[in-house]
């Protein structure tokens, strides 16, 4: 039974790996292309491999690329090298650990074993990604002040101030939840919210407590560093902040660290107040009793939709000049498209005829919950993005206002009424 | 006089509260969005090089280019009036006398030097004659080397004025 446990691990580890690392150039593509989007113009959308451009995905590689490849400057002026040198580390690791914990799918039950999945399994979620997110801060106030420079001094004493004035509420609305739920454990947390109140509507966290919900969502932008909260950049005002000084992957690990945390707090958002894995309406159980509805449905819908992809496709990936390589580009994506769609209805339609075993089920349904994991971390992300592209930066009073005059004692409240709601209905 | 009174906003609760103002915000980009991501042809922006600009007006000034008289001499008489115009002093002229008895002198050599340029008009303007003129349209100018960008009498006697295109 041992393979088995450890080709789950390396699962999870794999997966983990790809939420968080993988999800990176994903990520800064996402973001540039929904910036162009948004502000009515293209993005990146030239670079190509043998004229596969992947909607311009490759250009996040060859970016990568660049700065694995550029020269690592260090000013003179920079004495202290060691720790200007693990500042980018620090902030990178503590964002990729921070991820570890996120449950992508539930409990999944092998033959007589039960396995957790999650990258680390740990039962006691929510504190080691505070304690991480906490921890991230440190790079980036030792990267500036290392850096022996009054801007990237400004930028991390921004960031210090403005992570003790909103880790704050972030942690009080946090108990207001667990209160809620009754668990630090993510996987009984997620496990909550797969029932429904009323009968119709999902128990999700942000229906339960939705104030605790805002002020998370809130208080997780100001964590990621992310606009409006990104006064510790400040590009603006203060060049670069915290990293000015940066250059070549030093800097890449900042950037890359930014997304991966930003990724991270989508997942610990998405487990707390969007049901986390869970389908809506559909919970474990119910997966496994109607795999077959389930298996048809999928058979169904999934032609469906890769039509209407494969049109939008057809329409909108062409290149202005008529004999470019990377007008062949749609041709062979339409053909790898329709070979999935052959192979995933062929193993649906031979689990049909044939009949599936109680383990392929779970990890069928594993499989799913990972799926449904991963469409709601993105599109999380994507608010992320949407929210950065719409919203101009706090001014520092202002932050630093509402962080402790109009978050904090909202959480606080919302904890008491929390309580007495407790105590009056039981749990 | 009339007194305008401007409406202070921000004070009501509504406005304290920030966040309809950012849902606000946030359902107008994503509009944008969205419209352009269902057909991204919505979007203006030009795939340069492989779409060329056209929207180039006639006032536009490109590079410049030397004008012709009516039997293809050169019309410029060599009065340094540009170069003396120039702000950035990139015209270099040099003068021989004309002997076909259409002019009393026309320039030896005459070169701009295009790094130099600020692309001003100032040249233009100054010259008594309309020998020198900026309506080329040529609004990229790529060469390897930095001697490369000096253009020399033929190579300015050589660019045409744009052509409508329509
Ligand atoms: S455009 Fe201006 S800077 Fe350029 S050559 Fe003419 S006068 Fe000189
Ligand atoms: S281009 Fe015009 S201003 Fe310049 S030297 Fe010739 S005639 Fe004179």
């Amino acid at each position: 039974m041992n393979i088995i446990l450890i080709s789950v691990v390396i699962v999870n580890i794999i997966l983990a790996l790809l939420f968080s690392l993988g999800a990176a150039p994903i990520l800064v593509w996402v973001e540039r292309r929904v910036a162009g989007f948004i502000q009515d113009r293209l993005g990146p959308n030239r670079c190509n491999i043998a004229g596969f451009r992947l909607g311009g995905l490759i250009q996040s590689f060859a970016d990568m690329l660049k700065l694995v490849f550029k020269e690592d400057f260090r000013a003179g002026n920079i004495k202290e090298r060691f720790i200007f040198r693990i500042a980018p580390v620090i902030v990178f690791v503590s964002a990729f650990l921070s991820f570890m914990v996120m449950p992508f799918a539930d409990d999944l039950v092998i033959g007589t074993q039960t396995f957790i999945m999650q990258g680390l399994p740990l039962d006691f979620g929510v504190l080691w990604f505070l304690a991480l997110a906490g921890l991230s801060v440190y790079g980036i106030i030792l990267g500036g002040w290392s850096s022996n420079n009054k801007y990237s001094l400004l930028g991390s004493v921004r960031a210090g101030a403005q992570v003790i004035s909103y880790e704050v509420s972030m942690t009080l609305a946090l108990v207001s939840l667990l209160i809620t739920y009754g668990s630090i454990h993510l996987v009984d947390i997620v496990n909550f919210q797969s029932g429904l109140i009323f009968g119709f509507i999902p128990a999700w966290g942000i229906i339960m407590q939705p104030v605790a919900a805002i002020i998370f969502i809130i208080t997780s932008f100001a964590e990621a560093n992310r606009t409006p909260f990104d006064i510790a950049e400040g590009e603006s005002e203060i060049v670069g902040g915290y990293h000015t000084e940066y250059s070549a992957m030093k800097f890449g690990l900042f950037f890359v660290g930014e997304y991966v945390a930003m990724s991270a707090s989508s997942a610990l958002m998405v487990t707390l107040f969007f049901g986390g894995y869970n389908i809506p309406w559909v919970g474990t159980d119910t997966l496994k009793e109607h795999f077959d509805i389930v298996m048809i449905a999928i058979i169904v819908l999934l032609p469906l939709l890769s039509y209407k992809f494969g049109g939008w496709i057809l329409k909108n990936n062409v290149w202005p000049k008529a004999d470019d390589k990377r007008n062949n580009e749609s041709k062979w994506l339409i053909r790898i498209l329709v070979m999935m769609n052959i192979f995933v209805v062929l193993l649906l339609g031979s689990f049909l005829f044939f009949g599936v075993s109680a383990t392929t089920t779970n990890i069928a349904v594993a499989i799913m919950q990972v799926a449904t994991f991963a469409i709601k971390l993105l599109l999380m992300n994507f608010v992320f993005v949407w929210v950065r592209w719409t919203l101009p930066r706090f001014r520092y009073d202002q932050l630093q206002d509402l962080g402790w005059k109009v978050l904090l004692p909202i959480s606080i409240a919302n904890i008491f009424v929390t309580a007495i709601a407790i105590v009056a209905f039981g749990a | 006089m009339g007194i305008k009174i401007v409406p202070r906003y921000g004070k009501s609760l509504k406005d304290r509260l920030y966040l309809p103002a950012i849902f606000g915000g946030m359902k107008t980009t994503i509009s944008h969005f969205t419209k352009n991501l269902i057909d991204t042809s919505n979007i203006k922006t030009e795939c340069y090089p492989e779409m060329q600009p056209n929207d180039i007006t006639d006032r536009y000034r490109g590079v410049h280019r030397l004008t012709h008289r009516e039997d293809d001499s050169v019309r410029c008489v060599a009065c340094f009036m540009c170069a003396t115009a120039c702000p950035a002093d990139c015209i270099f002229i040099e003068a021989v006398e004309r002997t076909d008895g259409m002019a009393e002198k026309m320039p030896a050599k005459f070169s701009i030097d295009l790094l130099e340029c600020v692309f001003c008009g100032g040249c233009v303007e100054a010259c008594p004659c309309d020998a020198i003129r900026m309506d080329t349209g040529i609004f990229t100018f790529i060469a390897e080397k930095r001697e490369d960008f000096v253009l020399n009498k033929e190579q300015l006697l050589n660019n045409t004025a744009r052509k409508e295109e329509n």
